[in-house]
């Protein structure tokens, strides 16, 4: 049983025509080639497939491929404008937020979209952002002083700064 | 090479850039053309004997291409490091839930789903062995039946000096049995690869894997082909720490290329896979008794330590006797006694795991230590201070420290910190409902391998004919940026821009056996092999340089980004133009690189002994909530000795990751098992850190000087996580006055214990 | 696997369900999915009610509040109205898992799943608030202590949607305290979770009280024995101590894999004692 899906990817108008109980997850991995968005557990426990779903985060691994339908969806490959690095990845690069890699995607998806909503966060306000992408390898610490130095970036200034 | 350090390039991680876009593709990332997924069945039951395994059902079902049973394999159907007893699919036997007893082929994902559901098997469930002294008892069930030593896998003896004697001496003994968690490794990438066979009929196996050289063979025995009809490639890896240390997905992978008529095979476990079939951290029983002089001074040292190191070997002997060979922590004691035991149980595989027997005897002796300063009315860092051993004295073998040995300069560093001179002031300003305590540990970590087993490396470094500078890797980056760390020390070397350089990451076929990506050696060993490389490099540029530009003295030659420019005339030629006029043979210079180690030292422990040690002391403050039990880690110091700084970003980045990892196993980490069954199965149950659950850290290098190490520097990867447990367990005691000496100080076993003394809700 | 529907309207829901009767109804996934993965699902056709519009939205009706079934618990946080008027609400939905999980899980997905541990509950119960149950041909509304009639069981009956939750304003009480024991602080379950409102008069002497207990029996534990134990008595030791007693006697919670039965009863009685600080705080 498959169906066409029309969907808006990293600001693209596409459509895949698919089984629609299919994780979202896989279609985006398997049917569009995004192996940016990772699974971590596959039950909304990690937060490695974190995309965005019409600006708000959304764990892919715990939705159907059938509510893509429609949607505004940014994996971690459409979060950079035209060649550019986003404020939150360069971030990431500079203050070696960046470790095994796998939580990257999603940590910087959860980033984007906590500083859309909030400028100048606290440290934190950070932390509770980003407690739903687990972590094993830093300790969150640098992953935070990214996130504090995107908004400075993006922002011209922290709670603090 | 003092100086080189200063020239050490800085700036961010070469690997960032693809990892913050989503770009690097890790094992779990080939998806091409055609290709099938593979499973396991697992077998789910602890104990058992195999009687025959139904396929109909699933190979009824569409999309099914094949179901294989331990019959399809051609090899010994064994793997294993330290024995050879671990099959790639059960035959006779199931030993532990996590066992393959089948291996289905699929079109789909989904499809291989449904049809592991419908694959069965009849078997005669087997009393089962679930404890670690429990196994070493006469009549227990036997794990495997053609061990000459029942259920002991490994037993090791440390004698110095006269234990008994001494504590019979001693002015004062303090004795305590401690006991350590099953700690799962909990990577976000979960075991995962992709194989195929080539043109040439060459297996083909890429894996998220600490181990490449070493697969490779496995993987030839086990599936009865030649070494040189396997190639195993490692891309970067989403996490190990010990845990993709051997085979997971290789074997299983392999087998299925051989049957998948050449389409290509894909396989990724899910979590709940993972954690069954995955290797943990070796739980630990240990039974200790110090004793000390009157002024402080340690005596003697007797313990007995039981690892149990599930149903397979693996590595799990060898962490038991890492562990014995740390038993005595850091300091200097005259009579000792250990005695190390590993015992196979129907438990969940055990294994490596960032520490690797280190953090289980470092709870034991460090508490110890607190109860020995309690006991004398002594300042736990001055005791430590007195006792901690310093270079040119024996440690607990009675080898002697050559290499460098800051853990004195560590302790007197805590010393110092404002943490622990206002300890007074900051406990007393606890809220309500709250106690505040202090606590420290101390540890050491040996870097490399034992002076039996030769650690060594091999590397290749190329000028391509276009004048850019290729690196080869031997040994995978599991997360922790050694490969970008080779990068930069071949640019300090070669004084290029490391952004411009390539790396090529570990590939069987270039055939630079380096051992495995692991032991605290990754940037220790084959760092030294980089710079090899790249000084033979080195000379080769600035020797056809000097011909080219017809300078005398080729000491006035600099290599510059992309150049090599005469300081005295100025002139300059560019490495493409130096690369035309190098044949083949001079552009590709290797290095190799053998760390130090004692023959001598043999004879006296299993392997031998280590004789490089990274060191670190640890303060945590901590706040117990007396209404729930929980506690919060408020704030973090950690000095580490682990040599030169070379990159203060990736050193820090070892340093944080470490203590979170040491702050789960101290807190929340236990993966559960009851009789061989998981009751943990998944990261809702399996509970690690989140952002909100850790402090920020404190990391204070103590920056001695290794002359063996690259720049000075020597292992960072595993000696910190040891430090954590007994840190806040002894802070624990500093806020309650009761001891914790089974770990994780669950809110439940904290609750329990104030409890007992009447101070819930005080 | 199965199909997956999308219905935009309460219409369609019920037209679906007459057709489908077998069919599993979801929201934000983080249940049904968490529980069993996608993959496990059986083949039984989905209804995924996230665009059904008449299910969405916070809205004041008067003398109650009414929240929208398909509500997420990030809109139940950022809603003006319930931080005015039910802020124990709030403070229980910041708690659950981490902001991606609150962005997909709903208010009605947490009530019908009936978890014990589900962290919304509690306050519910407090204020007492009622359900309202649509199908094709009816709709009715239930005390949620009713509709919640055991672990993972709800009076939901087949064809039915839990359409809002309805809010009473008038419930007389102006403290507030939520407290949820996890194993972490975030993305956790919780072993135990403690609602509490009261009214306090002037003279500091309570007027009302309500409690409410989440993991530590089969569903929400509350007790008019326990309620009452506070009246006409000022927020003291001795007052939360005896609450605390009656609390430990009377909740009945089980052992599994994250705490014991004896765990969950003495930190139930526990977290009534952090009252008497609170209320001193807040003045």
């Amino acid at each position: 049983m498959t169906r066409k899906i029309f969907f808006v990817l990293n600001g693209i108008s596409v459509h895949v025509e698919t089984d629609p109980a299919r994780r979202a997850l896989d279609v985006l991995r398997e049917d569009m080639g995004l192996t940016g968005t990772k699974e971590g557990c596959g039950r909304g426990e990690c937060g490695g497939c974190s995309i965005l779903v019409d600006g708000e985060v959304k764990l892919s691994c715990i939705m159907t491929a059938a509510q893509l339908e429609g949607k505004d969806i940014v994996t971690i490959e459409g979060v950079c404008g035209e060649g550019d690095l986003h404020p939150v990845q360069r971030s990431f690069i500079e203050r070696g937020a960046v470790q095994c890699g796998f939580c990257t995607p999603g940590m910087v998806i959860s980033s984007v979209a906590f500083l859309n909503a909030n400028p100048s966060p606290a440290r934190e306000e950070i932390r509770e952002a980003l407690s739903g992408n687990l972590c094993r390898c830093t300790g969150y610490q640098k992953i935070v002083d990214a996130v504090e130095d995107a908004a400075k970036k993006m922002h011209g200034g922290g709670r603090d700064g | 090479m003092k100086d080189e350090v200063r020239q050490f390039p800085g700036g961010p991680r070469l690997d960032a850039l693809s990892k913050v876009t989503g770009r690097e593709k890790y094992a779990a990332d080939y998806y091409s053309g055609k290709f099938l997924w593979a499973g396991a069945k697992r077998a789910l039951v602890p104990h058992a004997r195999l009687a025959s395994v139904h396929a109909e059902d699933a190979l009824s079902l569409p999309g099914v291409v094949r179901v294989l049973t331990y019959r399809d394999i051609a090899g010994s159907n064994r793997t294993g490091i330290a024995r050879n007893d671990q099959p790639v699919i059960a035959d006779e036997k199931v030993r532990h839930a996590g066992d393959a007893v089948a291996l289905v082929l699929a079109e789909s994902r989904e499809i291989l789903r449904a049809a592991l559901g419908r694959v069965s098997f009849d078997h005669e469930p087997l009393p089962g062995v679930f404890d670690a002294e429990d196994a070493l008892k006469e009549g227990a069930p036997r794990v495997h039946e053609d061990n000459e030593k029942g259920n002991l896998l490994r037993a090791v003896t440390v004698r110095k000096g006269d234990a008994e004697r001494a504590l019979d001496e001693s002015d004062v003994v303090v004795e305590g049995a401690f006991e350590t968690s099953r700690q799962e490794h909990a990577y976000l990438e979960t075991e995962a690869g992709w194989a195929f066979v080539d043109e040439r009929g060459v297996l083909t196996v890429v894996a998220s894997t600490q181990t490449p050289y070493r697969d490779r063979s496995e993987i030839a025995r086990a599936l009865g082909l030649d070494m040189e009809k396997v190639r195993v490639v490692a891309p970067y890896l989403g996490g190990a720490f010990g845990g993709k240390d051997g085979i997971n997905v290789q074997c299983l992978l392999g087998l299925a290329a051989l049957h998948s008529d050449g389409v290509p095979v894909k396989m990724w476990w899910d979590r709940t896979e993972s954690f069954l079939a995955g290797m943990k951290r070796l739980p630990a029983r240990m039974y200790y008794r110090l004793g000390a002089k009157m002024d402080g001074t340690f005596h003697g040292l007797s313990c007995r330590i039981y690892f149990d190191a599930g149903a397979y070997a693996t590595l799990g002997g060898e962490v038991m006797a890492m562990g014995a060979e740390h038993a005595a922590s850091v300091y200097r004691i005259a009579n000792v006694s250990i005695d190390g035991y590993c015992s196979y149980t129907n438990n969940p595989i055990g294994g490596p795991f960032r520490g690797f027997g280190v953090p289980q005897v470092t709870f034991a002796m460090e508490q110890a230590v607190d109860m020995m300063a309690e006991r004398l009315c002594m300042d736990p860092l001055e005791i430590r201070r007195r006792n901690v051993i310093r270079r040119g004295e024996k440690n607990c073998l009675g080898v002697e420290l050559k290499y460098s040995t800051g853990i004195g300069e560590c302790i007197e560093r805590l010393m110092e910190h404002p943490f622990w001179k206002e300890r007074q002031a900051w406990k007393s300003a606890a809220p309500k409902w709250k106690k505040r305590g202090i606590g420290m540990g101390c540890m050491g970590h040996a870097v490399g391998y034992p002076s039996l087993i030769p650690d060594q490396a091999n590397t290749r470094l190329d000028l391509r004919s276009d004048g850019t500078i290729c690196l080869y890797s031997g040994l995978p980056d599991l997360g922790q940026g050694n490969a970008s760390t080779y990068l930069r020390i071949a640019a300090a070397i070669l004084g290029q821009d490391p952004e411009a350089m390539e790396l090529v990451q570990p590939d069987t076929d270039h055939d630079l056996p380096s051992g495995t990506s692991s032991a605290s050696r990754t940037t220790y060993t084959f760092g030294n092999a980089v710079i090899n490389a790249a000084q033979a490099l080195r000379d080769v540029i600035l020797g056809r340089a000097g011909t080219i530009l017809d300078i005398s003295d080729p000491g006035r030659a600099v290599l510059l980004p992309g150049k090599v420019r005469d300081e005295a005339s100025g002139r300059e030629v560019s490495l493409t133009v130096i690369a035309r006029f190098l044949n083949d043979e001079e552009r590709t210079q290797k290095g190799y690189f053998r760390a130090p180690y004692d023959e001598s030292t043999i004879g006296i422990f299993y392997l031998g002994a280590h004789l490089l040690f990274s060191y670190g002391a640890h303060l945590a403050r901590v706040e117990v909530d007396t209404v729930t039990g929980g506690i919060d880690v408020i704030d973090y110091v950690a000095v580490t000795d682990a040599g030169t700084v070379i990159d203060p970003v990736v050193y820090d980045q070892q340093v944080h990751g470490s203590v979170a990892q040491g702050i789960g196993l101290a807190l929340t980490e236990d993966y559960l098992v009851s009789d061989g069954r998981h009751d943990t199965t998944g990261l809702s149950t399996y509970i690690i850190p989140t952002s909100m659950d850790l402090p920020d850290i404190t990391s204070v290098p103590v920056e001695t000087f290794e002359e063996t190490g690259p720049f000075g520097m020597k292992g960072i990867g595993e000696v910190v996580i040891s430090g954590c447990l007994p840190a806040i367990s002894n802070a624990f005691h500093d806020a309650c006055g009761m001891r914790i000496t089974k770990s994780p100080l669950t809110p439940e076993r904290v609750l329990s214990a104030l409890a007992r003394k009447g101070e819930v809700g005080k | 696997m199965g199909e997956v529907f999308l219905p935009g309207s309460l219409r369609e829901v019920f037209d679906l369900l007459s057709g489908e009767p077998e069919a599993l109804l979801y929201a934000g996934g983080t249940d049904l999915f968490v529980r069993s993965s996608l993959e496990e699902g059986g083949g039984k056709p989905l209804v995924c009610l996230e665009r059904v519009e008449g299910l969405k939205g916070i809205s004041d009706h008067g003398d109650e509040i009414r929240i929208g079934g398909c509500t997420t618990h990030s809109e139940l946080i950022r809603s003006r109205l319930v931080r005015e008027h039910f802020p124990l609400l709030m403070h229980a939905a910041r708690r659950i898992g981490a902001p991606a999980v609150r962005n997909m899980g709903t208010i009605g997905g947490n009530i019908c799943t009936a978890s014990p541990a589900g962290d919304t509950l509690p306050p519910l119960y407090i204020f007492d608030a009622f359900v309202e149950l649509c199908s094709a041909g009816r709709a009715r509304r239930v005390p949620i202590s009713e509709f919640i009639t055991g672990p993972g069981q709800t009076a939901l009956e087949r064809g039915e949607v839990l359409s809002a939750i309805c809010l009473k304003k008038d419930h007389g009480c102006t403290f507030f305290h939520f407290e949820k024991v996890g194993q972490r602080k975030a993305m956790a379950i919780s072993v135990a979770s403690f609602a509490f409102a009261a009214g306090i008069n002037g003279d500091g002497m309570i007027r009302k009280a309500r409690c409410a207990f989440g993991s530590v029996a089969p569903t929400v534990f509350t007790s008019s024995n326990i309620d009452r134990c506070f009246i006409d008595k000022p927020m003291d030791e001795d007052t939360l101590r005896q609450a605390a007693l009656l609390v430990r006697s009377e909740v009945s919670p089980i052992s599994d894999v994250r705490a014991s039965e004896g765990y969950r009863r003495s930190v139930a009685g526990n977290l009534v004692m952090r009252l008497e600080d609170l209320v001193r705080d807040t003045g």
